[in-house]
């Protein structure tokens, strides 16, 4: 039987949402491939994450969801809230299982088996499982380029577990994992792993992006760019998580702009046809990470000097980007010009009783 | 063989391998209702946009800018007309209360509001049939004294509630104040004339040189209409109370606008002018008197400096620009001269405000000043000439006394505009006669319908705090600047000075709208929701639905709202006790037999269209 | 393939060519490789055939045996029909997946070249590798050699994927024994297996005209029902397997009996009790010593899971002595021995004529069980007839007087 060619979705981009001076989110399509009724905790990150994405990408959708928030809590006691494909896999499984759901669908769809166009894959793997336990799976998916989009949404850390450190929690960030002390007054010492930049360099045929609930029109475009590139995409989003960061929930989609604003989460592209990254996002303003900080629990013990240590990792972000960097920010990056978080005495006493 | 016997009770079905069908779209995963878990509620609630709030006529300005950012000109157009009968009128001699009031002032530059109510009036100028039509006829009839703006607001909106409206008209030409108040070049008249002809299109007949106490008397109109509402303005220019003011070359301020307005001033102006009074009415003389013919023109204010002056700023920048002089801290204490004024003798003064007593405070004891004029015009307020009103309804200012609903005691009588002022004389602004108008004709409708006259008891929602809205998604933006004839070309013609908008201008202006407090469609809501459990059939303003089975009361949505329209309502009452939560848990022992059953369904179920997916 | 009829053929071919060669008769969709001796070949074979364009496949080199099965995982849940396969510390890799994919009801193929685990690294055949796993809801059995590997492929594929099994399969073959000695192979027309093995459908695949989702999150009352289905499909395959070697036996001719194979059980007293290749050097040792007196038989246990307890029972409550044969490792366990004993002597518990059992620890690392040795484990059991009693529970072969 000769092999049926195989159709792929080109799924068109999103004008911008702003339109001169007015703010009008573009037409969005009407399906609601994710829709209400999980156990996701009130303003939760990830979730919305979830629900630009598959928004973006229509009906003709099949989503993998490795353990992580986004299987226990979605999929709590039997009660799916997925109106397209979804399948359960093991936290380390999140590239072999897609690659196997893309193989299928390439074979199906080639030996008649299956008949339509190419469905959006997309799996959706915790930082804990893209950048620790499934990274050498996620690795393998991307270099064989299965035609998926894997998407790596960063909470920066386990937090379905409990709050526990990953490889990409940042420095400072107080986990069960990573307690702060009188011996390690930082709590976390080291800083995070450049998971996308990794995947970029890496797999350099790959279309490869990180983005942020922040800005959800750059989000959606950077899931159809990934589903339209023919072969693998992987995109980081940064999700904040109202539990493990400890913030207020209304501000979820402020600390997804405010990360950027502060340098901590440079939001770039990876283009594999020119092999060159892409640094012309720019946020509307730049701000002092102490700015992002102050809003999140998880930083509440940090002490000036550890400010400043993230303030100078941030700075080589932006300069990485090739920003200017303003004379606020580099002074920031002293220790002398800032003062410890207002709980980081609370904090030390707290955690030396526990 | 273990499993021999073995049997799975109801109440703990399972679908097969646990494998789930998908949940309805339209219905959310109803097995798993999470809406209690909220303390907050986010309810919708459109607030007061200030510049709504502060027009005269209160013009839904936000929601026309919204129309015209969506480039239905002709429904902001519309809109527009159900509050203001000329916008493009008021899109060029309003003082724009609107703009001062304007959030936008506050983080960049205010909405040039009126610039885009002047694009839409033209277009609405340009339609060879108004949008407006009249009401259907109920057979009452209405009297309408006076054309200026408050008498045309009213007569409209009677018109538009179906009333045989008759408008009675002393000068011979309608229009009143619009037309004798407001130079040619700032208003030409063919836009006025436009404008009158509208209401003659709505089947209101205008009767021009009938003055109420000469040609048609009180029992007259009491007998021949079912009400009346009297818009008569002030009339009559106030004195300075100066000696020799009935010189010739002394002239006063609106009688000089209104002659020329009407083509039939006598007046002229030798090379050097003075103008007395700092309002506005004063300006447009000043800047008039350069059109007429005048060399220098200089403007005598009892104000000590511009900033006490009661005008409107960019006004005042604009006369000055043109060449006039300013003269502050001054009072004209007698026109000087044989037969014709010659000079004027000013005394230092200062405005004291004083309202038992004339507000303007001469000081006698240093010298008097001579200021030589060829003609000086006197522009310090009107006040009103009612000799045909019975004195009942006299109050002690001398204009109309009417009840807070714009009613004279008991009778079918209404009154509105400026000559229900117990101001100081200065006019109204025309938005605020034209709200007046507005206001009484629905007042006289009540009436004739019986319906009982009441105030307006729900308090107004302003929203003038940013904090209120999330300006994250307003950039900042600079206004787009309305064109202007360069003061050299001007200062000497009647050509307009305020150039219009283009579409494109119109339309990037109205973008810089902030939607104060008001739904505008812009779909964040809908896009940030986690669960998302914000719903819309139609993207439309303020047709956003909340799924409160399964709203987590994150108050993401509101915290993302652009424009404040969102705010959050505690849940649970704590001062009733009431708790408004409707939902529950609803995995309930057996539910999930219902999936079973469904799944083992599935293959015979209909495909989903997968194709044609948007 | 309706084209591409071929007659039936003989060729001379090794175990891992035989399953090769049923995956390619099989049409399946997904192959997912990834190298560790001794199934490799199988990989290799298939590899070639994909590039030679014999077979239409996805031919996917994973990045681990974890990948390899998480892949087969995605694909079989897709509704492709899914080969893959290891050999001892890989089937211990992809460990996590094997509950997962028989828990979703994947009809996953996956072929098994046993490999001693390590330490240290031994390419020996041992079943520890496979036998470890045997709990995990997977159809289990060995095949002694290349032709019977070659068949139970089809049959593992048939069976599997019926919709009242819908379970994952572990073909097993002794490596080297099986895997890399040549023999004749009688391969069918394709014909043949279109009639023996329908299309691969799974009821409610990933298919985004019908969404499902696939393992989500229970409350752990929800747990039992689940597992409990999942019991009653490894023992509802019973019939289903039965049926299949029936259809098998009139499509391609040749009989199996799906549990057990008996030798020269005849009025034996004793006999071994094994799985896999080493029946075959079993079948010449029992033919020798049968030719000297010896009262000694055979029976292969073809499919251990589901283990067919009753036909153990029945069939090993005849004799005197029974003779496991392990070649496994089961450290501590019930006779710290392998694990094959306690699985014999929990099925003869309630036979009201219990022989006795032992166990031996032979072909232990990959080593041939020579002739010279089934000639003492012989002597063991007849010494314990002898006796009345063993000696002991378990025997480590070679290294006893």
């Amino acid at each position: 039987m000769p092999a049926i060619e195989i159709q792929r979705q080109m799924l068109p981009m999103f004008p911008s949402p702003n339109q001169g001076a007015r703010f009008y989110n573009p037409e969005l399509p009407e399906t609601e491939p994710f829709v209400p009724g999980h156990r996701t905790c009130a303003g939760c990150g990830p979730s919305i994450q979830y629900r630009m994405t598959s928004k973006a990408s229509g009906d003709n959708t099949i989503l993998v969801g490795p353990t992580g928030c986004m299987y226990v809590a979605n999929s709590s006691y039997l009660c799916t809230p997925y109106n397209v494909p979804w399948a359960h896999t093991q936290i380390g499984s999140s590239g072999s299982f897609t690659a196997g759901v893309a193989a299928a669908y390439e074979a199906m769809i080639r030996k008649g088996k299956w008949k339509g166009a190419f469905p959006n894959i997309i799996c959706e793997a915790g930082d804990g499982s893209a950048s620790d336990i499934g990274l050498a799976s996620i690795s393998g998916a991307l270099y064989r380029n299965h035609d998926c989009l894997i998407i790596c949404y960063d909470n920066e850390q386990y937090a379905n577990t409990g709050i526990q450190a990953s490889s990409r929690t940042p420095y400072g960030g107080m986990t069960t994992f990573s307690p702060p002390g009188p011996t390690i007054p930082e709590a976390k010492k080291l800083f995070p792993k450049d998971l996308a930049r990794m995947m970029a360099a890496g797999h350099p045929h790959c279309y490869v992006a990180t983005a942020s609930v922040g800005y959800p029109i750059d989000l959606m475009n950077k899931v159809r760019k990934g589903l339209n590139h023919k072969g693998a995409s992987y995109l980081m989003v940064y999700t904040p998580c109202q539990k493990g960061f400890v913030y207020e929930t209304p501000r979820s989609i402020d600390l997804g702009r405010l990360v950027v604003e502060c340098g901590l989460y440079p939001i770039w592209e990876w283009n594999p046809e020119k092999r060159e990254f892409d640094y012309s996002f720019r946020p509307q303003n730049m701000r002092p990470v102490s700015e992002y900080l102050k809003l999140q629990g998880r930083f509440g013990h940090l002490h000036a000097e550890h400010i400043a240590t993230l303030q100078k990792f941030a700075n080589e972000q932006w300069r990485m980007m090739k920003v200017e960097l303003p004379a606020a920010l580099i002074r920031a990056a002293d220790a002398k010009n800032l003062v410890d978080m207002a709980s980081a005495e609370a904090a030390a006493a707290i955690a030396e009783t526990v | 063989m273990s499993t021999k016997g073995t049997h799975i009770p109801d109440w703990l079905a399972v679908p097969f391998a646990g494998i789930t069908p998908a949940p309805s779209q339209e219905r959310g995963q109803d097995l798993f209702p999470t809406g209690n878990w909220r303390a907050i509620r986010p309810v919708y609630r459109d607030k007061m946009p200030p510049c709504n709030n502060a027009c005269g006529t209160n013009e839904k300005i936000q929601g026309y800018l919204d129309l015209v950012k969506r480039g239905k000109y002709l429904d902001a157009y519309a809109l527009i007309k159900e509050d203001m009968p000329f916008p493009s009128v008021t899109g060029r001699v309003c003082y724009h209360p609107c703009e001062q009031a304007c959030n936008r002032g506050q983080y960049d530059e205010a909405i040039s509001i009126r610039a885009v109510e002047r694009f839409l009036g033209d277009l609405g100028q340009a339609l060879p049939r108004d949008v407006v039509t009249a009401g259907r006829p109920n057979g009452k009839k209405v009297a309408v004294v006076g054309s200026g703006p408050a008498g045309h607001s009213a007569a409209y909106q009677l018109a538009r509630l179906g009333y045989t409206v008759t408008v009675l008209e002393k000068s011979p030409k309608a229009g009143g104040l619009n037309r004798g108040g407001i130079p040619d070049w700032v208003l030409p008249q063919d836009v006025l004339d436009r404008e009158i002809e509208r209401l003659v299109e709505l089947g209101i007949t205008i009767k021009t040189n009938t003055e109420v106490g000469k040609d048609v008397s009180w029992d007259e109109l009491k007998k021949n209409y079912d009400a009346c509402v009297l818009a008569v303005g002030l009339t009559e220019p106030n004195s300075v109370r100066a000696d020799g003011e009935d010189k010739h070359g002394v002239v006063y301020g609106l009688p000089f606008l209104r002659d020329i307005g009407m083509g039939t001033s006598k007046v002229k102006l030798g090379p050097r002018v003075a103008v007395i009074g700092g309002g506005n009415t004063a300006i447009d003389c000043a800047r008039e008197a350069l059109r007429q013919g005048a060399e220098e023109v200089t403007m005598i204010t009892v104000e000590g400096n511009t900033s006490e002056m009661p005008c409107v700023p960019e006004d005042l920048h604009d006369m000055v620009a043109e060449g006039v002089e300013l003269m502050h801290g001054r009072a004209m204490t007698a026109a000087l001269g044989n037969g014709k004024v010659e000079a004027l003798q000013l005394c230092r003064a200062r405005f004291s405000g004083a309202i038992n007593a004339s507000p303007i405070a001469v000081d006698r004891e240093s010298p008097a000043e001579r200021f030589a004029v060829d003609n000086v015009i006197i522009a310090v307020g009107q006040h009103a000439s009612l000799p045909w009103l019975p004195d009942e309804f006299k109050n002690e200012r001398g204009t109309i006394r009417i009840d807070r609903f714009g009613r004279l005691g008991d009778t079918n009588f209404f009154a509105a505009g400026d000559v229900v002022q117990v101001g100081s004389g200065q006019p109204l602004m025309v938005v605020n006669a034209v709200g007046d108008g507005k206001r009484v004709a629905f007042n006289v409708d009540k009436v004739l319908r019986g319906v009982p006259l009441q105030e307006r008891m729900v308090p107004i929602d302003v929203i003038t705090d940013l904090a209120r809205m999330n300006m994250t998604y307003f950039p900042k933006f600079p206004r787009v600047r309305q064109a202007m004839l360069e003061p050299a070309s001007r200062r000497r013609t009647q050509d307009e000075v305020i150039q219009a908008y283009s579409e494109e201008q119109a339309t990037e202006e109205a973008n810089r709208c902030f939607s104060c407090g008001t739904c505008n469609a812009c779909d964040n809501c809908y896009l940030v929701c986690p669960e998302p459990c914000i719903v819309r059939s139609v993207r439309s303003n303020g047709l956003y639905k909340i799924l409160v089975d399964y709203c987590k009361g994150c108050r993401v949505c509101i915290e993302e709202c652009p424009t404040g329209c969102l705010e959050g309502v505690p849940e649970l009452d704590f001062d009733t006790g009431v708790v408004r939560m409707d939902t529950a848990f609803a995995i309930t022992p057996g539910l999930h037999g219902r999936q079973a059953e469904e799944l083992r369904r599935l293959p015979d179920k209909a495909p989903k269209d997968i194709e044609n997916w948007r | 393939m309706a084209t591409a009829v071929a007659k039936k053929k003989k060729v001379r071919i090794n175990g891992c060519v035989a399953a090769a060669q049923a995956a390619k008769y099989a049409d399946v969709d997904v192959i997912t490789a990834y190298p560790i001796r001794p199934y490799t070949a199988t990989m290799m074979a298939l590899a070639q055939m994909v590039a030679n364009g014999e077979l239409d496949a996805e031919y996917i080199v994973a990045d681990s045996e974890h990948s390899q099965l998480s892949i087969a995982h995605g694909a079989s849940s897709s509704g492709a029909r899914v080969f893959t396969g290891s050999s001892g510390v890989g089937v211990q890799f992809a460990y996590e997946l094997y509950s997962p994919i028989s828990g979703t009801r994947m009809p996953v193929q996956m072929m098994i070249a046993d490999r001693t685990l390590d330490p240290p690294g031994d390419f020996g055949s041992e079943h520890t590798d496979a036998l470890s796993a045997r709990d995990m809801g997977w159809l289990m059995g060995w095949s002694c050699d290349a032709q019977e590997a070659f068949d139970n492929h089809l049959l593992g594929f048939r069976i599997g994927e019926d919709r009242r099994v819908l379970l994952p399969q572990m073909v097993c073959q002794d490596g080297f024994f099986v895997s890399h000695i040549t023999t004749d192979v009688e391969l069918p027309d394709t014909g043949q297996v279109q009639e023996f093995l329908p299309p691969y459908t799974h009821p409610y695949p990933l298919d985004p005209r019908r969404p499902v989702s696939h393992g989500p999150q229970i409350m752990p009352e929800q747990g039992p029902p689940l597992q409990l289905e999942r019991a009653r499909a490894m023992e509802g395959a019973v019939p289903v397997i039965e049926q299949a070697h029936d259809e098998f036996a009139r499509i391609f001719g040749r009989r199996y009996d799906p549990w057990l194979e008996e030798f020269m059980t005849d009025g034996a007293d004793v006999v071994f009790f094994v799985q896999g290749a080493h029946a075959v050097t079993a079948r010449y040792a029992i033919r020798h010593m049968r030719e000297r007196g010896a009262k000694v038989g055979l029976v292969r246990l073809k499919t251990i899971r589901p283990y067919p307890t009753d036909r153990v029972k029945d069939a090993l409550s005849k004799f005197k002595v029974v003779g496991v044969i392990e070649t496994n490792l089961g450290l501590g366990s019930v006779s710290s021995g392998g694990v094959l004993y306690a699985e014999a002597c929990a099925a003869l518990y309630e036979s009201p004529t219990r022989p006795l059992v032992v166990s031996f620890m032979a072909g232990m690392g990959g080593e041939a069980i020579v002739l010279k040795e089934f000639y003492w484990m012989t002597n063991k059991m007849l010494d314990a007839q002898k006796r009345g009693a063993i000696e002991k529970r378990t025997h480590w072969v070679g290294f006893e007087e």
